[in-house]
């Protein structure tokens, strides 16, 4: 295992590194710090980010100054354990692929010299795991780990693409919660809120999460539609 | 019974303590852009600290009381008047019903405080009342403030205990150049000694392109980074100097994005971002490295001096 690193990051936070990789094994080894300083709390601790390989720590000094807040840190790393009954859990997310939704679909066909339909196929067939959430609220970072797409970015970003759309590279895939400028590929566009203020948690997925990639025709979209607008939809959670 | 928005000047938004707690849902804390000033907005008229204020920047402009109110402006100078005649900055000052406030252009700094004795009627959002414009989020229907909204005031207050004592001393912020503190890391390996070195040798200068998310820097020479100017992205914290490929520094204010994939060469201490959040576009930046230790001392005897006149004013 690799040495973990506390990082300064000013004055009142500190970035502590569990690894230098993106991986399962070391995204996971964030959570179970989190977890950890959830269950036995530092004096002074106000938030914590987990992202790819290292948990952000916001605290105050005026409670706790960065040298005791380390080694208070570095004591749950050695007692931290396997989150208990960390089992999968599965986010359905229906998305309608191609069409008027997904405007690169067949761009990404022939980037990979196939079909529209194996493109849906490879992005729907597999879970992906949900790294983070970032760049605005709900937003996921999310991965698959089976037959990735070969191309990257597009060579020139979009100055806006709609909010809900469903972008991909490698193996690489996320929601856009909101409108936002964008350089990905766009392949469909899911009909539920990825953030939404007035739900009680406002967010569709969270760190650590995977989610499942459901197919949807125009018509099953604008039905599904219609129930999130009413507030009368919820995601299917398989566990 | 509150403040009906004649004009709302360019830039104003309402700001509490910040949303704690959301960063992991990729929530921007937000929160006031000078900490300092908006604190003593708060000392100044005797609400806890945290309390909301409108955050207003580069111009004020024209609210009607339709209630009496204590309030306190501080931060930029934007020659405030009540009724057309000047009232002082940095003081806690009575409002009858019907008066007129009205704030200026900023004649030094860029951002202002107002704080109303007994605090705004906004609702809260995800435990905040700090609006994040850029997600529609908080404040008064998650956007800056227009023509012809109303806020109303949680209690209706026409003088606080020692009120004749509520005076601070008000900053002069510099428009020619302004130093900096920056404590190193997280990402300070990201860049060769030699390269580290040159960043506090070297001076920079502020771009127009300075908002609420963060405000970019131009120097002569760019920054060179070790390897391709990527990392895996992590926590973005107030005041991190993140160095993208081009070599150009940004530093992270309010509403920065709670991750990022730049390095980040060090973070300005939490007691000189007030500095940079009042300095103009063309205004010269020079860092100079000091210890995590400092850092928090001298943000500790911030707080206690604070805590010490807070102490005296609301005995």
């Amino acid at each position: 295992m690799e040495d973990i690193r506390i990082l300064i990051s000013g004055d009142k936070a500190v970035s502590v590194q569990m690894g230098s990789e993106i991986s399962l094994e070391v995204n996971h080894r964030v959570l179970m710090l989190q977890a950890e300083l959830e269950k036995n709390p530092i004096e002074g601790v106000t938030e914590m980010l987990p992202t790819y390989a290292s948990l952000m720590v916001h605290y105050r000094p005026e409670v706790i100054r960065f040298r005791e807040l380390s080694e208070e840190i570095m004591k749950r790393t050695q007692t931290m354990k396997e989150i208990s009954g960390s089992k999968k859990r599965i986010v359905e997310v229906p998305i309608c692929y191609g069409g008027e939704f997904g405007p690169d679909l067949e761009y990404c066909a022939e980037l990979e010299h196939t079909t529209p339909e194996e493109i849906i196929r490879k992005h729907s067939q597999h879970d992906y795991y949900v790294y983070m959430l970032g760049f605005a609220p709900g937003h996921p970072y999310a991965a698959r780990f089976e037959e990735p797409f070969s191309f990257k970015r597009r060579e020139t970003a979009r100055v806006m693409i709609p909010a809900r759309s469903v972008v991909v590279q490698q193996n690489l895939s996320d929601l856009i919660p909101f409108d936002q400028p964008c350089g990905w590929n766009i392949i469909g566009q899911t009909p539920c809120e990825i953030c939404d203020y007035s739900r009680k948690d406002p967010f569709l997925v969270h760190a650590g999460e995977w989610t499942r990639y459901i197919p949807v025709t125009p018509e099953e979209f604008r039905k599904i539609r219609k129930q999130v607008e009413a507030g009368k939809w919820k995601p299917r959670i398989i566990e | 019974m509150g403040i009906q928005v004649i004009d709302p000047g360019i830039f104003t938004t309402v700001q509490d303590g910040g949303r704690t707690g959301y960063q992991q849902y990729g929530v921007t804390p937000s929160g006031p852009m000078d900490e300092r000033a908006f604190a003593q907005a708060n000392l100044l008229t005797g609400n806890p600290a945290g309390t909301e204020e409108l955050e207003m920047t580069f111009q004020g402009g024209r609210y009607c009381f339709d209630t009496d109110a204590v309030i306190a402006i501080t931060g930029a100078d934007m020659k405030p008047q009540l009724n057309g005649e000047p009232i002082p900055m940095y003081q806690a000052v009575s409002v009858e019903a019907g008066s007129e406030l009205v704030l200026g252009f900023a004649a030094n700094g860029c951002r202002a405080y107002l704080s109303v004795a007994g605090g705004m009627d906004i609702p809260l959002v995800m435990e905040s009342r700090s609006t994040l414009t850029g997600k529609h989020l908080g404040g008064i229907d998650g956007r800056k403030l227009e023509k012809g909204d109303r806020i109303e005031f949680t209690a209706t207050v026409s003088e606080v205990a020692n009120q004749e004592s509520r005076v601070l001393a008000q900053p002069e912020y510099s428009e020619k150049e302004i130093t900096l503190r920056v404590v190193a890391g997280p990402q300070d390996d990201g860049f060769s000694r030699e390269e580290f070195r040159k960043f506090f040798w070297y001076g920079a200068v502020i771009t127009n392109e300075a908002d609420r998310q963060g405000i970019r820097l131009k120097r002569e020479i760019p920054v060179k980074h070790v390897g391709d100017g990527n990392i895996i992205s992590d926590g973005i914290a107030f005041g991190s100097i993140q160095v993208p490929p081009n070599g150009q520094p940004i530093v992270m204010m309010a509403d920065r994005q709670t991750v990022g994939g730049y390095p980040k060469i060090g973070t300005v201490i939490t007691v000189d971002l007030p500095l940079l959040a009042q300095a103009k576009p063309g205004t010269q930046v020079r860092f100079i490295e000091v210890s995590i230790e400092l850092a928090q001392e001298l943000y500790l005897r911030e707080l206690s001096s604070r805590k010490e006149i807070e102490s005296q004013w609301n005995k």
